[in-house]
């Protein structure tokens, strides 16, 4: 009687028993979407782009990761935010402001900003130049647009000057976004060479 | 014709019973067809059930002294008609007042098939032939509901109900049958056994998890066809099948093989909810521990939900009240739970999806061109679990970062089929609570009776 009594439960037991344990070995119960990473936490970039897009590609992962761990929150949520709302916070313009110009400081540091040099064919294949200034500055030696244009000094002045709730709202608008930055990186060029100048003349 | 009446009358009790869960795998397809809303369509599977559970016992009792072989008959052209008329709907308010009506044909054909099969069988085995088609009909609805839908279209489902239901109204007819013994005047009538209803219902309501969240999960959330799906759920009437042998072997006490089955149903439904991938073989084991639960319990509650009670047909309708209300019961509480957690399960996936396009190693012009039309394709698809394939197809992918962009397309896809999975886990916990709640209903100390 107790083998009829206890036989069947024991099997079910064993059953259920089985196929859970092979289950939870196998990973079930963890099966869900990827987590968000710490945007604290160092992350390495990489970019499958070149010149201008490759630069800017790395610094706005690295502003992303930088403004979200000022805001407290993941580099996933800050994007979606900022690319579903229509006004974006003065918190998260501020932060991603400011982790812009982090991001450049630390691909300076960790020496993966490129020199000005490796930019410029990219800048004057973008630019609409007289054909003469362009031969000109493309015949220059690197050393000395190295020596003139200090890109973390440039960057630096572009991000400043740029007005972020602009460039939000040009994100679905490829000309407008390009003509954005062109201008604020032109400007930027520009005050920090008259800089140079400046410190130049006051040296000598 | 004489050979083939008690066939074709068990097949009417297996297909009335086959359509409490067969348009499960065809809701998709209504909803598109007849241009509806999930909450609409839900009431597809919903009204059948619920009228069906709700007129069982009325039927019964109201009807217990027509001929059973007239009021088969009459119930069974009654399902017909409404078969046809579902098949024919246009609209969704339509088909769900033709489900109501095939519903209420379904009762009087189930009451009327009961007695027309004892008459054919005598008492012991022609009770056990309606219980077995009952069983055999419920457990293979959706596989037959998700074939018909892929080979055909959802009407088929409906429309090849007709010609069997239409050869079974002259084999009822041709049944010599009275109208079912009457009790003595003095005679008391026998109450419901309310624990074998309660158990059947909850365990009903626990089914409902497995046969209607699981098609959904691999149709709607694993973008599998609904053959696949058919197919894959098939495991759950396969495993029933082999329930008998195994009872026959161990030979356990009636209660102890109820006890057994109720746990190997919560067990399936456990391992339903932890799923370690979206690979369809996963889900056999726990299915196969589902259908055999099934195979031990339902048809040993509703024979001792019958078992020396009288009127006999009354009693049988409480058990056909008991698991179609739960089945409703199981909706009302699954429902809600793997709603809402669909909706919760959209910020991790968009998270997920916007971790990955980030990172992928692509052109950043690639990358923001994926994203504005991920982006667009998530917001028109809000609510349902997005197909990513048309950001793919329009991108305009450099052939040397082609390899990059599939293997990024596959990855969103696994990421959405991690979310789909989470989302419904909790609803198949849920219905794990509901089988062992059932256990529990057969476990507890005799409930006292008035004297």
């Amino acid at each position: 009687m107790s083998s009829r009594l206890l036989a069947l439960p024991a099997v079910a037991l064993v059953l259920v028993g089985l196929v859970l344990g092979v289950q939870v070995a196998y990973g079930g119960g963890t099966f869900s979407p990827l987590e968000p990473a710490d945007p604290c936490a160092h992350r390495s970039v990489t970019s499958q782009s070149e010149g201008i897009d490759a630069l800017t590609e790395q610094l706005v992962l690295i502003g992303l990761d930088e403004a979200a761990c000022t805001l407290g929150t993941s580099r996933e949520a800050l994007t979606l935010s900022l690319a579903q709302s229509a006004e974006p916070s003065d918190a998260e313009v501020a932060a991603l402001q400011n982790g812009l110009e982090a991001a450049v400081d630390r691909m300076a540091a960790d020496g993966t900003l490129p020199q000005a040099s490796d930019l410029v064919d990219d800048v004057l294949d973008q630019a609409d130049l007289n054909s003469f200034i362009d031969t000109v500055i493309r015949a220059l030696p690197d050393s000395v647009i190295d020596n003139a244009i200090d890109l973390q000094d440039v960057l630096k002045r572009a991000i400043a000057d740029l007005d972020m709730r602009e460039l939000l709202a040009n994100i679905d608008d490829q000309q407008a976004l390009n003509d954005q930055i062109q201008a604020a990186v032109t400007q930027a060029v520009k005050e920090s060479l008259l800089d140079r100048l400046r410190s130049l003349v006051a040296g000598g | 014709m004489r050979r083939a009446v008690a066939p074709l009358i068990a097949v009417t009790v297996a297909l009335v019973l086959a359509d409490s869960a067969i348009v499960t795998l065809a809701l998709p397809d209504i909803l598109f067809n007849l241009h509806t809303t999930v909450a609409q369509v839900a009431w597809v599977l919903i009204s059948f059930n619920l009228v069906l559970g709700l007129v069982a016992v009325p039927t019964a009792v109201g009807f217990r002294r027509a001929q059973p072989r007239v009021l088969g008959a009459v119930g069974i052209a009654l399902f017909a008609a409404a078969s046809a008329w579902c098949a024919v709907a246009q609209s969704i308010e339509v088909l769900i007042a033709a489900r109501c009506l095939q519903a209420l044909g379904g009762a009087l054909a189930l009451v009327g098939c009961l007695e027309l099969l004892v008459a054919l069988y005598g008492e012991r085995r022609g009770i056990a032939t309606w219980i077995s088609a009952g069983v055999i009909g419920a457990a293979t609805g959706p596989v037959a509901g998700g074939l018909l839908t892929q080979a055909f279209s959802w009407q088929a489902i409906f429309v090849v109900q007709v010609p069997f239901a239409v050869l079974a109204v002259p084999a009822a007819l041709a049944v010599r049958a009275g109208p079912p013994a009457q009790p003595p005047a003095e005679f008391v009538r026998h109450r419901p056994a309310v624990r074998s209803n309660l158990t059947l219902a909850l365990l009903s309501a626990a089914l409902t998890a497995a046969l209607f969240l699981l098609v959904l999960l691999i149709v709607d959330g694993w973008q599998h066809s609904p053959a696949a799906a058919a197919i894959t759920v098939s495991v759950v009437p396969l495993a029933a099948l082999l329930a008998r042998p195994l009872a026959r072997w161990l030979r356990p006490p009636p209660n102890v093989e109820i006890g057994a089955g109720c746990f190997l149903v919560a067990g399936g439904l456990a391992g339903l909810a932890l799923l370690p991938s979206a690979e369809l073989a996963w889900t056999i084991a726990p299915q196969a521990l589902v259908g055999l639960g099934l195979g031990l319990t339902v048809d040993q509650l509703t024979a001792q939900a019958m078992h020396l009670r009288l009127p006999r047909v009354e009693h049988a309708s409480w058990t056909i009240s008991a698991r179609h209300l739960g089945v409703v019961v199981g909706l009302a509480i699954l429902t809600p739970i793997f709603t809402a957690d669909l909706m919760d399960a959209q910020v991790p996936a968009e998270q997920a999806i916007t971790a990955l396009v980030l990172d992928a190693p692509l052109p950043a012009q690639d990358k923001v061109d994926l994203a504005r039309a991920l982006g667009g394709l998530l917001t028109d698809q809000q609510g349902e679990i997005p197909d990513l394939h048309p950001a793919f197809a329009a991108a305009d992918i450099a052939p040397e970062f082609q390899a990059a962009a599939d293997q990024l397309e596959r990855d969103l896809d696994a990421q959405l089929e991690r979310a789909a999975t989470h989302a419904f886990r909790d609803s198949f916990l849920a219905g794990a609570a509901l089988a062992l709640l059932a256990l529990l209903v057969l476990a507890a100390p005799p409930w006292r009776r008035n004297p």
